[in-house]
């Protein structure tokens, strides 16, 4: 068995989970201050 | 807070890339297994960092019980958080190792049952906090967050405790115990930089949680104004 593709696939699987992650969260930050800025409108 | 995350966010992800590098190419090759233990520098790491995750967690949640603050119950739901996305990464790499090398996928042994019961517990902990209805919720999860820490330690001692089919402790683990020089200067260069990585998550999250907890209350705070006009 040739291992190589098992060592690219976790290297590969653990940068799109943490690149992914941290792209959750900038997403969410972003539509948090928009409602936050809406409701500063709302006022 | 913008500008320092638009600093250390391509800073912690540059430093990530070249400890991969460090890693991939840099680290000598183990005699025995081959170009595949360079898991081992993603495996460990993220082990660690969700195992630190897991520890910030049960301090703020104690802190949270003792002094019911909002930030404490903030920094508990982040890094909860933030270890179950590096507890994944530790279970997802595990197989992907395990698989060349024992050539099974997964086995019922000791580490790797109580890691996986480990990120089931904070699985429903994150589910406990997202759908439980009423007002107790923070302190429900503060003190399920207490209980389930108990199996950190446990996760931590069980390949001592225990024979299984994962290996004993690479380091701190007795005599014949032990990395290679070169291996363990790229293994810390890495940890550090997991470690980097984990510290940015939980502050990103954590302000998140402030963020949502704030907009929150303002929107019960704008509902109870409506009823009472």
């Amino acid at each position: 068995m040739n291992p190589i593709p098992f060592l690219h696939a976790a290297y590969i699987v653990a940068w799109v989970v943490y690149v992914g992650y941290l792209g959750r969260i900038l997403l969410r930050m972003k539509k948090v201050e928009e409602e936050t800025k809406e409701m500063q409108r709302e006022k | 807070m913008k500008k320092l995350a638009l600093i250390s966010i391509p800073l912690t992800l540059a430093l990530l890339a070249f400890t991969s590098y460090l890693a991939l190419a840099v680290a000598p090759t183990e005699r025995t297994m081959g170009d595949v233990q360079r898991i081992f520098y993603y495996h460990v790491p993220s082990g660690w960092v969700a195992g630190l995750c897991f520890f910030v967690n049960f301090l703020a949640s104690a802190i949270y019980l003792w002094k019911r603050s909002e930030a404490s119950d903030a920094m508990a739901a982040a890094s909860a958080e933030v270890g179950v996305v590096f507890c994944t990464v530790l279970l997802i790499t595990g197989p992907l190792w395990a698989r060349p090398v024992w050539g099974i996928w997964w086995t019922w042994d000791a580490r790797l049952t109580t890691t996986l019961v480990l990120w089931l517990i904070y699985v429903s902990y994150l589910v406990l906090r997202r759908f439980a209805a009423g007002g107790q919720t923070q302190m429900l999860a503060a003190a399920f967050a207490i209980f389930g820490f108990a199996d950190v330690p446990i996760v931590y001692m069980s390949i001592r405790w225990f024979r299984t089919q994962h290996p004993s402790p690479v380091m701190g683990g007795g005599e014949n115990s032990g990395l290679d020089p070169a291996m363990l200067h790229v293994f810390l260069i890495n940890l550090a930089a997991f470690t980097v990585l984990g510290i940015l998550f939980v502050w990103l999250r954590y302000k998140l949680q402030m963020q949502e907890q704030a907009l929150e209350s303002a929107h019960a705070q704008a509902a109870l104004k409506g009823v009472s006009q």
